[in-house]
Order: structure tokens, then C-alpha cells, then sequence
């Protein structure tokens, strides 16, 4: 089939605003009306707190409010309400939010900030996920079955840290093991991090006398900051309006409602007048949420030819002083828990538990990345077990149509993709013939690893997504939709759509790139990389809709049945004489007729979608449909490691994904790309480290490392297409899975060719050397 | 944004820099000399700096000069990273201070200001150590010249309202063979687990070191130890290490006991090249 634009690398709509600096983000906007919101964070990592003074800050210089914990006591949390935005009574996490100082310049409100004086009460600390669940761990929340649900399927126990707890039970795991000739075990550890966005977080607020509630901020989620300020402040929806521009980044970390409360509240505490309040990329990292840390154990069980027979996975997710989306996290770990393999015995528990940590939210990848770090150091311990070879394991195990997930889902080519495919690809972009370890010079070893993944989203059930399109009178089209542009290209892949089923060149669509719930139409959030199915769903039933009406219009104009015209380059043509026209622009706002006397009048098309026959996951089974289709991909690394002091070099990354269509080559190259780029600093230097009074160490970037330009590997890319008959053009999402088993596959080269078992992250040249040591005494 | 305000100053010579130094002292202002001001402004953000008042030595014109001036390489204090990398008429200084920060920083960052900052690394510093440079001061008391290893023993010996303004380097050395090293944690751009600056003088090779104790320094009994060429290279490093000034750092780039096995690897490995 030949495309107009879909399959072309289109630039981005936005590219010149971004390239000249002309784009605005959130925090871009002066105002001699605006004031500044400074936050005062928590010292301790857990405590009571006994006191707060604000006395001497509300009489500096220039400063209009300081508020605490008990100025508007509220619980928020888009799973559980646990999580007071302002610390109330006690903090959970070095760096909490306990006041909020508003003055008329940010320097007067810093200044102001650094007189507020909290004393605490020391409480000890729950310092991991291990100690979170020990029988006589410190509580950090001690009602923790008394909060509010946000949603019904968590489901904490009481009088511990555990907030949620999800379980897999699928056919006989006694069987399974009866079955296995070889059984391996292994524990893994992967530590919080951030997300560093390079946009901060900000969000700035005014209150109208109406009580109209204004927000602009840096969002994946304005319908969920809409949805919740107007219920914690008794607002009618449509009296909340939330204004997103440009997101400079997100990664899941602002697809949680956070910043905004505070917003919300400074204003209020200044008479509803303009607030802004702008974090730090200090306060970024130490206050505002990060990703989650995962223990993992698991237990697996083969024959001897290497066919798994059962799976036994434990996973403790931390999630920091509060949930927020971690128990969805558990529960997204647990769906997809014995990564992309065919296991009829499966066991798995996910709980997700407090500590005393900055609290997580999603993070690219959405638990998938840590829980895939586990299963495909996994894969490779099997096979040394087998003695096979690491890719044939996977070959061989790989999940195909008719298999089913964990959670019971039944697999089509359709909803699955073609795993095998990817690893053929992988495997001859990786040189594996050349075997997995190669001696290439004195003291330097090269060394190759792979690793899969599947993902799925983990939505909610009703999840929705809607687009509008509307026509100019010169025939060219306008797209509303609900999802952020928060970097991927979104938006332009989303006309990309439009202008293939219009028919109508690219150049014709103009996208709106800020969100405004006040007109733009709904959508779910920006996550889980679900906007081009979910949205790009919405975007073609809204171009059908147009198109009716467009050809219903031709067809009075051209005195035939709509069913004898076709639409081609913005035109509408006789199928049998494509020499007759009519052009959109003629009929887009109404067809005048010779005398003057008009029909029709501006078309607009809407467009709606809901993913269809979601189910969540039962409590006791997991049985359930949580997402709906995967996409699977196989990954390979080649390092070169020194074996003199255990410095090692990433040579090489590679990652072949089932997209299904892709529909923009070179801005979903560029996904894949950043998303490698993401996993391989996980793997090699982004952690968060807590001393031992918990509090976080690094919290600059000067302490806290990422990738940096020019220390990349080649990449390399490469694609699968398997349509996805639910996705527009056959597409699935492919935004974050570059992330979700690239660490593995470093770290299966890295332990390959360093001879010991490397299962944790991050994989400093100290920890190989202290592995190497470990072994040797 | 530093939420402080603050006066800055930018003197044309040596002597109103350090008048205006004593004025402002007076006043309470507690002063600071300014060269690339990258730590100022950094740790200004978070507070962690306490002036009302800078000032600026880069329009001193003895702080500008990089030349070679009779038997000497005279580098002012307010040279840049950057300049000095640029010119590299001092290689071995050069190569030490373009692994200072990240080149943007290395545009800001002075020699001086490396020196005489708060963070404790200091890595331009220690080629100067291993030429046994002259600094040139000014103060309240008129100019004094004094050795580096003076200069600098732990931490910055200047006596209040005191300002560098230029080091004189033997131009003997400059080209003498030499080895750097900088390992860090992960990162080609960190703090450094460890830094060492070796230079073969003629008569011995001399070491300087960053990142193992809490100061960059240069041992005697270390240059002794390891220029003991009656014993195999990795029995001098042995004995060196046992000769530390003070316990192996251990700290966010490093375990003391990986830090020991890095140093030990990279200086079999400079000796080897260096001889000694």
C-alpha cells in the first residue's frame, strides 16, 4: 500500500519554535502581577514534627503568605489518599514539602524560605524494601487500611508498610516444578532514580472571584490535575481550566497530580492571585516524586532442552514515603512477570511497600524496566545452567500466538507481534556469530549480551481519548486533541494520521500544541506510550466523520451519490473520472451554489475511543486484561571491558521492536534511541543515594550522573511490522520500550565477560572489581 | 537565582583590589576575590555562600598574563582553563585542567579560582605543586613572593584580604615528561576518585595527588618511595600507598579499598612509562 504521510520521517510541527527558542513552556511568562512560591522541605528523613516557625519569615521583605501542613489539610494520591501536600503532623522523606513561602519576587521568597524553622522529632527509618516488610520495621503510615481509595483494587494491610499487594496464580506451580530438571534461583536490587527531565517541574495558579480555578503547569495528566483540584477544592469541572504548553520532557514523572496542590494553594493563600512556583532541579530530585526501587527474586524451572516450565517471582517495589502510582506499578510488573515467554506455572507477588524515601511515581517503562532487568539476567543464568546459548534460550521459549499472559490473555499474531523476528534481527545486528566473548588485545575482553521484552500498558478500564478536527475555509484542517506534546513528536505523528486519511498534504494539518481542558477535547493522559494508538484511534474515527460529511456536501455539489466519490489531494473526485473535481476548500464551510444560496456549513469531525474489553486483575488469580496489545523486542549490547582495573566501554546498543507501522521512521528512531540512551545511564551511573540518616546524597548534577552527549555507543535500530489490527495504520507503541531490557543486556555481556554474576544496578568498574575480589576469596 | 544581594567590583590594579578589599572588610561586607566566579554563583543558588561583596580580579592586567617571561612561565591567576589549554605552554597543566568540570565551566574556571575554592579537589593545582612554582601576592602588607608548596599545605595559607596574582612557573619544566590520570566513578565528567599529576624532573619523578584524602598534596615520603629504584614498581607503589598523608578517602566516587587498588594500577603503570 502506498502512503501519503504515514511512514515518512515528517518533521516535527514544532520544530522551528523549538530550534529558535521561540517555544514557551510553563514557566516562560513574566507578569508584574505574578507572584513566587518557594518550598521549604524536610530535613529529616522521619520524624514528628514539633514545631514550625514562620514567624520571622512572614515579616520579611517582601512576602505575602507562608503556609503549612494545616492550612488546608488534605489527602491526595491518584491510587490511595495518603499523601498530605504540605507534610501535616509528621515527614516521611528528607526533602518533604512542610511550607510553601509566596512573596513578590522569587529572591524574596527564597530568602524568606531559608527563615522557616522546623524542629523534629527523629522517628527511625525503614531504609529499603527488605526492611520494610520485616516483622518489626518502624510504621511509616500507621493507619494505612483507613485511607481512602482512589480506586478499588488496592488493596493495603494493615499495621505494616505494604500498600498493596497483587498476586499471579496461573496453572499448577507443584506441576511445574515436578516437570523442571535444572531449577535456577537469583536476587536482584535496582535503586531509586530520576527522572530528569530537562524541564523542571512548575505550575502556576490564580483563583478568578468566581471561584474559577487557573492553572498553567507542566503536565502529562491536566484532565487528572483538573479531576482532582476540582474535587479537593469543591470545584465543578469545568471551573477548573488547566493550561499545558510544551512539556520539556516528563518521562511519567509529571503524570501525577503534585505541584499543583501547592500552586492551588499559595494563590488561595494570596487572595487568588497569580502564583508561580518553580522548582530547583535540587528540589526536583530530592522532593518531587522519582522512580521506584525493586527487589526481585525469582525462581525458574526448565527441562533440559531448555523449555521453561515454571516461574516463581517476588517483587518488592518500593515506592518511597507514599504510593502514588506504585501499586500500579506492582501490578504492571506482575501482568507481564515472566517477561516474553511461553509459562504455563506461574507464581508471582508484587507488593508494593513504604520506606523512607523520596516517593515514586512512573517512570519510563512503567515497572517493566526493572522488572525485565530481573527476568533477562534470568534467561542468561538458565542458559549457563543449560549450558545453551543465550539467544537459543529466548528463541526457544519466546511467547507466540496461541500462548497466553500471565494474567490469562490469550495471544494473537495481532496482539502479540513477532518476538522471533526481533531476536533474528537482533542477532545478526549484533554479530552474534562471533560469539558472545572475544579476547581482543592485553587485558580487554569484548563481550556481547541480549536481552527481550514485551510491554503493555496498564490503564485504567475506561480510559479515553477524543479529537476534533475542524476545517478552514481554504480547504487546510485544524487537530484539537487532549495529549501533551511532552517531547516524542506526538502531535505530528498524530497528523501525520489526519493527513493520510484526509488525503491531504501535511502541510495542511495544523496541530494545537498546548492542552487546554477548557475546549481541547479529553484524553486519558500522556503515558504509557498509548497516545498514537489510543489518540491516533480518536484522530481517524474524527477524519471518517469529516470525510462523510465532506463527501455528502461533494455529492450535492456534484449531483451524484456520495458512494460515486472518492477523496484524493485534498479533492474530492468522480471515481470513474478523477479529472472532476471538487477541492475542500470549496465545500469545507458549506457549498455555495451558483445564485449564491449555500448548503452545509463548517464540517467538524469527532472522533472518540475507549481501548475495548479491559478488565482489571483479579486479587486472588491475576486473571484479568490490563492492556490492550503488546509490544515485543529483542536487545543487544557489545562492550569491551579491562580487565586491569574493570573500566569498561559501551561499544555498541542495538534494539529491534515489533511497531507494528511505524508511522514516523526518524522520530521513532529517535525514541528508541533516547530510550537506550535512558536504560544504559540506569545500568551505568543513575542511582539515588541515601545515607544513613536517609537522607539523599546527591541531589545535584554535579553527584548525580546521566549520559552525557558524545558517551553514547552506536545505536542501532531497526524495526518488525506486525499490524496491530487495533492500532491506526497497524501501529503499537514504541516510546519507551528502548529502556526496558537494554541494562540486562549490558549487564548479561558485562558478567560474561568479567566471569561473575552482576545483578545489580547500577554496574560501576568498583563493583565488578568487588565482585571479582568477592569471588576470589 | 541568588536569593542574597551583593555588590560587585572590578578593579583595574592590584592595589585597589586590595584596598577596596580592607574597605569592605571593614563594612562587614566579608568580601571575596572573584576569578571565574563558577562556585560563587553555584553555591550562591543554595545559599551556601555568605558575601555582600566581590571583586573581580580579571581586570588586574598581572592576572591576564600567560607569557614566557626570562627563565619562567608566568601564568596570571585570572587565566582561564580554557586560555591556558588553548596556549598549552605548560602541557602537563593544560591536559589538568581541561579534566576540570565540563568546557563550558573550564571557560569560566581561573587558575586562581581553582585554587583558592571551596571545592576540594583543586586539580590545576597539582601541576603547579610539581614545579615548586612561585606565586606572586598581593595584600595589605605590598606584594610577596612565596614556593606553592607554601602556599598550599591542605588548604589555601594566605593571610586575610591577600589575593594571587600570578604564579611563576621554572620554564625548565614545563615540557618535561609527565603523565595524568583522572578516574572517577562513571562519568568522564566528575569529581575524581583519583587524580595524579607525575612529572620526570631529571633527577626523580614527582607525584601530586586529588581525590585521595580530603586535599591535594604532594608526599615527599611518597616521591621517596616511589623513586626507590632498587625495588620492582609495584613494591614502590606498595610502599607509597603506605605512606598516604591521611586514610584513603572513602566517599560517593569511591570505596578507600577500590580507590587503593585504582592507585596502586596507575602508578605501576606511570612508572613504568615515566622510569624513575
Amino acid at each position: 500500500m502506498q502512503f501519503l504521510a504515514v511512514g515518512k520521517s515528517v518533521i516535527r510541527k514544532e520544530a522551528w519554535e523549538k530550534v529558535t527558542g521561540q517555544a514557551k513552556y510553563t514557566a516562560d511568562i513574566s507578569s508584574p502581577e505574578l507572584l513566587y512560591g518557594v518550598i521549604v522541605t524536610s530535613t529529616c528523613a522521619h520524624g514528628n514534627i514539633k514545631q514550625i516557625d514562620i514567624e520571622t519569615a512572614r515579616s520579611m521583605p517582601g512576602v505575602r503568605a507562608v503556609i503549612t501542613g494545616d492550612y488546608y489539610p488534605i489527602l491526595t494520591g491518584s491510587v490511595i489518599k495518603d499523601r498530605p501536600p504540605l507534610a501535616s503532623g509528621k515527614v516521611r522523606y528528607y526533602g518533604e514539602p512542610v511550607a510553601v513561602v509566596v512573596a513578590d519576587t522569587e529572591a524574596e521568597a527564597a530568602a524568606a524560605a531559608l527563615q522557616v524553622k522546623v524542629s523534629y522529632e527523629e522517628l527511625p527509618t525503614v531504609n529499603s524494601p527488605a526492611e520494610a516488610i520485616k516483622a518489626n520495621a518502624p510504621l511509616l503510615h500507621e493507619f494505612v487500611d483507613q485511607y481512602q481509595k482512589s480506586i478499588p483494587e488496592v488493596y493495603p494491610q494493615a499495621n505494616s508498610n505494604v500498600v498493596h499487594h497483587v498476586k499471579i496464580r496461573k496453572g499448577d506451580l507443584n506441576k511445574g516444578w515436578e516437570d523442571a530438571e535444572v531449577v535456577v534461583e537469583g536476587s536482584f536490587t535496582l535503586p531509586m532514580s530520576d527522572h530528569i527531565a530537562m524541564e523542571t517541574r512548575n505550575a502556576m495558579a490564580h483563583i478568578l472571584s468566581d471561584g474559577k480555578i487557573i492553572i498553567r503547569t507542566s503536565s502529562q495528566a491536566p484532565f487528572p490535575v483538573r479531576k482532582m483540584i476540582s474535587e479537593q477544592f469543591g470545584r465543578d469541572l469545568g471551573d477548573v481550566i488547566v493550561h499545558v504548553p510544551l512539556v520539556g520532557g516528563a518521562f511519567g514523572g509529571k503524570a501525577s497530580v503534585e505541584l499543583e496542590y501547592l500552586a492551588v494553594l499559595a494563590s488561595q493563600a494570596v487572595g487568588g492571585r497569580k502564583v508561580i512556583i518553580s522548582i530547583s532541579r535540587e528540589q526536583d530530585i530530592a522532593s518531587f516524586p522519582v522512580k521506584i526501587a525493586l527487589e526481585a527474586r525469582i525462581k525458574l524451572g526448565a527441562r533440559r532442552d531448555g523449555t521453561l516450565t515454571a516461574g516463581e517471582y517476588t517483587y518488592l517495589v518500593g515506592t518511597g514515603a507514599y504510593a502514588e502510582s506504585g501499586p500500579r506499578m506492582a501490578n504492571a510488573m506482575a501482568m507481564s512477570c515472566t517477561g516474553p515467554y511461553k509459562l504455563d506455572n506461574v507464581w508471582c507477588d508484587a507488593l508494593c511497600v513504604y520506606t523512607n524515601h523520596t516517593y515514586a511515581t512512573a517512570f519510563r517503562g512503567f515497572g517493566h524496566g526493572s522488572m525485565t532487568f530481573a527476568v533477562e539476567r534470568m534467561m542468561d543464568k538458565l542458559a549457563a545452567a543449560l549450558k545453551m546459548d543465550p539467544v537459543q534460550i529466548r528463541r526457544k521459549n519466546a511467547v507466540k500466538p496461541g500462548d497466553t499472559t500471565p494474567t490469562q490473555v490469550e495471544l494473537t499474531e495481532s496482539n502479540l507481534g513477532n518476538l522471533q523476528a526481533c531476536i533474528d534481527k537482533a542477532e545478526t545486528l549484533i554479530n552474534w556469530e562471533q560469539g558472545q566473548v572475544q579476547y581482543v588485545g592485553e587485558n580487554k575482553i569484548l563481550a556481547r549480551g541480549v536481552a527481550c521484552f514485551w510491554k503493555t500498558s496498564s490503564s485504567p478500564t475506561d480510559a479515553l481519548a477524543s479529537a476534533v478536527v475542524t476545517f478552514n475555509s481554504d480547504g487546510s484542517a485544524n487537530l484539537q486533541v487532549g495529549a501533551v506534546e511532552i517531547g516524542p513528536s506526538t502531535k505530528t505523528t498524530l497528523a501525520q494520521i489526519l493527513a493520510e486519511k484526509l488525503s491531504l498534504d501535511i502541510s495542511r494539518i495544523h496541530v494545537e500544541m498546548e492542552v487546554d481542558t477548557g475546549h481541547s477535547p479529553h484524553h486519558w493522559k500522556t503515558v504509557a506510550s498509548m497516545s498514537t494508538f489510543m489518540v491516533g484511534r480518536a484522530v481517524e474515527e474524527a477524519a471518517d466523520d469529516a470525510l462523510k460529511q465532506l463527501l455528502s456536501l461533494a455529492a450535492i455539489a456534484m449531483v451524484c451519490a456520495p458512494e460515486d466519490l472518492m477523496v484524493e489531494n485534498g479533492r474530492i473526485a468522480y471515481k470513474d473520472n478523477p479529472q472532476e473535481y471538487i477541492e475542500f476548500a470549496d465545500i469545507a464551510h458549506g457549498y455555495k451554489h451558483a445564485n449564491g444560496s449555500t448548503v452545509g456549513s463548517q464540517v467538524i469531525g469527532r472522533g472518540s475511543f475507549v481501548m475495548p474489553h479491559l478488565s482489571p486483575m483479579d486479587q486472588e488469580t491475576g486473571k484479568g486484561k490490563p492492556g490492550p496489545y503488546q509490544t515485543p523486542g529483542a536487545q543487544a549490547v557489545e562492550v569491551e571491558l579491562n580487565t586491569a582495573d574493570y573500566t569498561y566501554r559501551i561499544l555498541k546498543a542495538v534494539t529491534v521492536l515489533d511497531a507494528g507501522r511505524v508511522i514516523n521512521p526518524k522520530a521513532a528512531q529517535g525514541l528508541v534511541m533516547g530510550a537506550m540512551s535512558m536504560g544504559l545511564g540506569l545500568a551505568t551511573r543513575e542511582e539515588l543515594v541515601f545515607n544513613q540518616k536517609q537522607e539523599l546524597s546527591n541531589t545535584s548534577l554535579r553527584t548525580y550522573k546521566v549520559m552525557h552527549i558524545g558517551q553514547q555507543p552506536e545505536y542501532i535500530v531497526d524495526w518488525v511490522e506486525t499490524p496491530n489490527k487495533a492500532g491506526p495504520y497497524g501501529a503499537r507503541g514504541l516510546a519507551e520500550h528502548g529502556i526496558l531490557g537494554i541494562h540486562a543486556a549490558l549487564l548479561n555481556a558485562l558478567s560474561k565477560a568479567a566471569g561473575v554474576e552482576l545483578d545489580q544496578l547500577p554496574v560501576y568498574a568498583e563493583t565488578i572489581w568487588k565482585k571479582v575480589e568477592e569471588g576470589r576469596s | 537565582m541568588i536569593p542574597f544581594d551583593f555588590s560587585y567590583y572590578r578593579p583595574d590594579s592590584a592595589g585597589e583590589a586590595v584596598a577596596l578589599f580592607q574597605d569592605l572588610d571593614a563594612q562587614g561586607k566579608k568580601p571575596l576575590y572573584y576569578g571565574g566566579g563558577t562556585e560563587i554563583i553555584s553555591m550562591g543558588r543554595h545559599n551556601n555562600v555568605d558575601t555582600g561583596a566581590v571583586i573581580d580580579i580579571k581586570s588586574i592586567p598581572e592576572c591576564g598574563v600567560q607569557e614566557f617571561q626570562d627563565d619562567s612561565l608566568v601564568i596570571g591567576a585570572g587565566v582561564t582553563l580554557t586560555q591556558i589549554h588553548e596556549a598549552n605552554l605548560f602541557p602537563l597543566l593544560a591536559q589538568a585542567g581541561a579534566r576540570v568540570a565540563d568546557h563550558t565551566t573550564q571557560n569560566k574556571i581561573t587558575l586562581g579560582g581553582n585554587m583558592c575554592g571551596s571545592i576540594v579537589y583543586r586539580e590545576s593545582l597539582l601541576p603547579l605543586l610539581l614545579t615548586d612554582c612561585e606565586v606572586i601576592i598581593a595584600g595589605p602588607g605590598g606584594n610577596r613572593n612565596a614556593p606553592v608548596n607554601d602556599i598550599f599545605d591542605k588548604q589555601v595559607q594566605l593571610n586575610r584580604g591577600e589575593v594571587i596574582l600570578q604564579y611563576r612557573i621554572p620554564k625548565s619544566l614545563v615540557n618535561s615528561p609527565h603523565v595524568h590520570v583522572k578516574r572517577t566513578k562513571s562519568e568522564k565528567i566528575s569529581y575524581p576518585l583519583l587524580t595524579i599529576c607525575a612529572l620526570n624532573s631529571g633527577q626523580q619523578v614527582r607525584f601530586a595527588f586529588s581525590g585521595l584524602c580530603g586535599y591535594p598534596f604532594r608526599s615527599k615520603e611518597m616521591e621517596q618511595a616511589l623513586n626507590d629504584t632498587s625495588r620492582p614498581a609495584d613494591e614502590r607503589a606498595d610502599h607509597a600507598i603506605s605512606q598516604l598523608p591521611e586514610p584513603m578517602a572513602d566517599n560517593l566516587e569511591s570505596s578507600a579499598a577500590y580507590r587503593q587498588f585504582v592507585l596502586k594500577g596507575s602508578l605501576v603503570s606511570i612508572l613504568n612509562e615515566l622510569g624513575g
